[in-house]
C-alpha cells in the first residue's frame, strides 16, 4: 500500500513536470511521430519487395512492430528514466549521489526503479496500440477474450523480461562504474523490433537465450496473430520468472559493492 | 588564419577523445546496430536467391560499406553545437583568437578517427564471418573518393546550418532528429535506394539525404549507370553550394543576435 502510494506521488510529481514545459510537448509528439513513422514505413518498405520472410507476413510483421513499440514506450515510461538515472551518463552511481537514495527508508532496488517518469510517453503507447488494433484487423482473426488475455499476460511477461534485463545491466555498473552499460542494452533492444525469425541462425540463438529480446516481443506477437505454443508459453512465464530473480541477486550483491564516490 | 592554433586544437581533441574512448566505442557500436539489422533483414529476404537482383552477399557488401559510410559522414556536432549555443559555452570559444568553427572540426576530426579505431576492425572482422560479393573496378573506387568526400561535408554542414538554429529557437534539436528520419528512410539505410516503392524512391533521388550516405555506397558498388552517376554528382554538389550559403547565412546572422545567459 504504501509503495503504491510512493508510486502515485512519484507520478504526480512527474505531471506537473511535463505540464510546466509546453513546448517540449510538441517536441514529444514529433519524436513520437517519427518513431512510429519509420519503423512502419521500414516494414512496408521491405515487404514491397518480398511477400514473406520465413512465414511473417506484412500484418503479422506490423503486430510485432506494435509489441515492440509498446514494450519500448512503457520502458521510457518509467523503467529507462529511474535506471538511467542510476547507471546512466553522470548516473548517481558514478557522481556518488547515490548515497541519499540509500539513506531512505524504502526498498533500494523498488525506489530505483520507480523513481522517474515519462508523462508525456502515453503518446507513444496509444500510437503503437494503434499499430496493433490495425494489425489485428488486416489479419480479420476474432480475437476471443481467450487469447487477448494471453496476449495481455505474454505482454506482462515481456515487461518483466525487459526490467530484468534492463535491472542486471545496470547492476553491472557497480563493478564497472564509468561504463554506459544500459547505452550497451539499447543496441540490443533495437534488434527486438524484427521479428528472430528475420535473423541468421546463430544471431537468432543469442538473441533468445543469451541477450532474450527476441522473446519479449516474438511471444506476445505470436499469441496475437496465431502460432503460439502452449509449452512457449510456459516456459516464457518460468523464464521471466527466473531473470527476474537472476538480476535481482545481481543487482543485491552489486549493492554491496558500492563504496561512494567523492569528489 | 590562425592554422597552427588550429592544427593544436585539432590534436588536442582527438587526442583527448581518444583517451575516452570506451566512450566512443559504445556510440560507434550504437550507430552500428540499425544497419546491421537491415543487413540481416535483406539478406535473409533474399536468401538463396534474389531481391530486385540482388544476391545476399551483395546485400553484406551494400550494408558493410553504408556502416564506414555512415561513421565517417555522421556529425555528432549536429547535436553538440546547439547545448554549445543553449548553455552559453560559445562564449568562451568566441574569446578565442581562432573561429568557434574550428572546435566544431576539431571534434568533427576526433570523431572519425575515434570511430574508425574501432568501426574499421569490426567490419573486418564481420566481412570474413558473413562474405560479402563485391567487386570494385578501378572507376568506381576512384569516383567513389569524391562522393565520400562530398557526403561528408554536405551532412557536417547541413547538420551544422540546422544546429545554429538554435541562436533563435531553444529546441532546434527537434530539426536534427528530423533529419536523422529522412536519412534513415531515404538515404539508403533502411534499404538501397533502389529498393524503395515509387514515391519513395523519387523523393530520394531529389533529396539531400541520399547523397550524404547512400550515393557513395552505390558508387562504390557500380549499381548505377554513368549518367546516373553524372546526374548523382550534379545534384550532391547543388546541396552542398546551397547548405553552405545557407551556413554562412544563418552563422553572421546568428551571431549578431547571441547573447550568453550569465551565470
Amino acid at each position: 500500500m504504501r509503495h503504491l502510494r510512493l508510486i502515485g506521488s512519484f507520478v504526480g510529481i512527474a505531471i506537473e513536470n511535463a505540464l510546466a514545459y509546453r513546448v517540449n510537448f510538441w517536441i514529444s509528439l514529433l519524436h513520437s511521430l517519427l518513431s512510429f513513422g519509420t519503423g512502419v514505413l521500414a516494414i512496408v518498405v521491405l515487404f514491397s519487395q518480398v511477400e514473406a520472410i520465413h512465414g511473417w507476413t506484412l500484418t503479422s510483421t506490423l503486430a510485432l512492430l506494435g509489441t515492440y513499440l509498446t514494450l519500448a514506450a512503457l520502458r521510457r515510461l518509467f523503467i529507462g528514466p529511474s535506471l538511467e538515472a542510476l547507471a546512466g551518463l553522470d548516473g548517481e552511481i558514478w557522481t556518488g549521489t547515490f548515497d541519499f537514495t540509500l539513506l531512505r527508508p524504502v526498498d533500494v532496488q523498488f525506489l530505483a526503479s520507480i523513481r522517474h517518469w515519462q508523462p508525456l510517453v502515453i503518446l507513444d503507447l496509444l500510437m503503437s496500440g494503434g499499430v496493433l488494433v490495425f494489425a489485428v484487423v488486416q489479419l480479420g482473426r476474432t480475437l476471443t477474450l481467450g487469447s487477448l488475455a494471453t496476449f495481455l499476460l505474454t505482454l506482462f511477461v515481456a515487461v518483466i523480461i525487459l526490467y530484468a534485463l534492463l535491472l542486471g545491466f545496470a547492476g553491472l555498473v557497480f563493478w564497472s562504474p564509468g561504463f554506459l552499460f544500459t547505452w550497451l542494452f539499447n543496441a540490443f533492444f533495437q534488434m527486438a523490433r524484427y521479428p528472430v525469425g528475420l535473423y541468421p541462425g546463430w544471431l537468432r540463438l543469442v538473441l533468445t537465450w543469451i541477450i532474450p529480446v527476441g522473446i519479449m516481443t516474438t511471444v506476445p506477437a505470436q499469441a496475437l496473430v496465431g502460432g503460439l505454443s502452449g509449452a512457449m508459453l510456459v516456459g516464457s512465464v518460468a523464464f521471466a520468472a527466473a531473470l527476474f530473480v537472476a538480476a535481482t541477486v545481481l543487482f543485491r550483491t552489486g549493492l554491496r559493492r558500492y563504496a561512494s564516490a567523492s569528489s | 588564419m590562425n592554422l597552427r592554433g588550429a592544427w593544436a586544437l585539432i590534436k588536442r581533441t582527438w587526442l583527448s577523445w581518444l583517451q575516452e574512448r570506451s566512450f566512443f566505442f559504445l556510440l560507434a557500436f550504437g550507430w552500428m546496430i540499425s544497419p546491421l539489422i537491415y543487413l540481416f533483414v535483406w539478406s535473409t529476404a533474399a536468401g538463396a536467391g534474389t531481391v530486385v537482383g540482388m544476391t545476399r552477399g551483395e546485400f553484406v557488401a551494400y550494408y558493410l560499406i553504408l556502416i564506414l559510410v555512415n561513421q565517417l559522414t555522421y556529425a555528432t556536432s549536429n547535436w553538440t553545437v546547439g547545448d554549445m549555443i543553449r548553455y552559453g559555452y560559445l562564449s568562451g570559444q568566441l574569446l578565442r583568437p581562432l573561429s568557434p568553427f574550428f572546435d566544431t572540426l576539431a571534434s568533427e576530426i576526433a570523431g572519425r578517427v575515434v570511430f574508425m579505431t574501432f568501426v574499421i576492425p569490426v567490419t573486418t572482422i564481420l566481412a570474413f564471418v558473413l562474405r560479402p560479393e563485391l567487386q570494385i573496378t578501378l572507376g568506381n573506387g576512384l569516383a567513389f573518393v569524391p562522393a565520400l568526400a562530398m557526403a561528408w561535408a554536405l551532412r557536417f554542414i547541413w547538420g551544422y546550418a540546422l544546429a545554429l538554429l538554435a541562436f533563435w529557437a531553444t529546441r532546434a534539436d527537434a530539426l536534427v532528429a528530423l533529419q536523422d528520419a529522412f536519412i534513415f528512410l531515404l538515404a539508403g539505410q533502411v534499404a538501397p535506394t533502389v529498393l524503395l516503392p515509387g514515391a519513395l524512391q523519387s523523393a530520394s533521388v531529389v533529396l539531400p539525404f541520399r547523397y550524404m550516405l547512400g550515393f557513395p555506397v552505390e558508387v562504390l558498388m557500380g549499381s548505377l549507370g554513368q549518367a546516373e552517376v553524372v546526374r548523382g554528382f550534379v545534384l550532391q554538389a547543388c546541396w552542398l553550394a546551397l547548405a553552405l550559403i545557407a551556413f554562412l547565412t544563418i552563422w553572421r546572422a546568428g551571431m549578431k543576435r547571441y547573447s550568453a545567459v550569465g551565470g
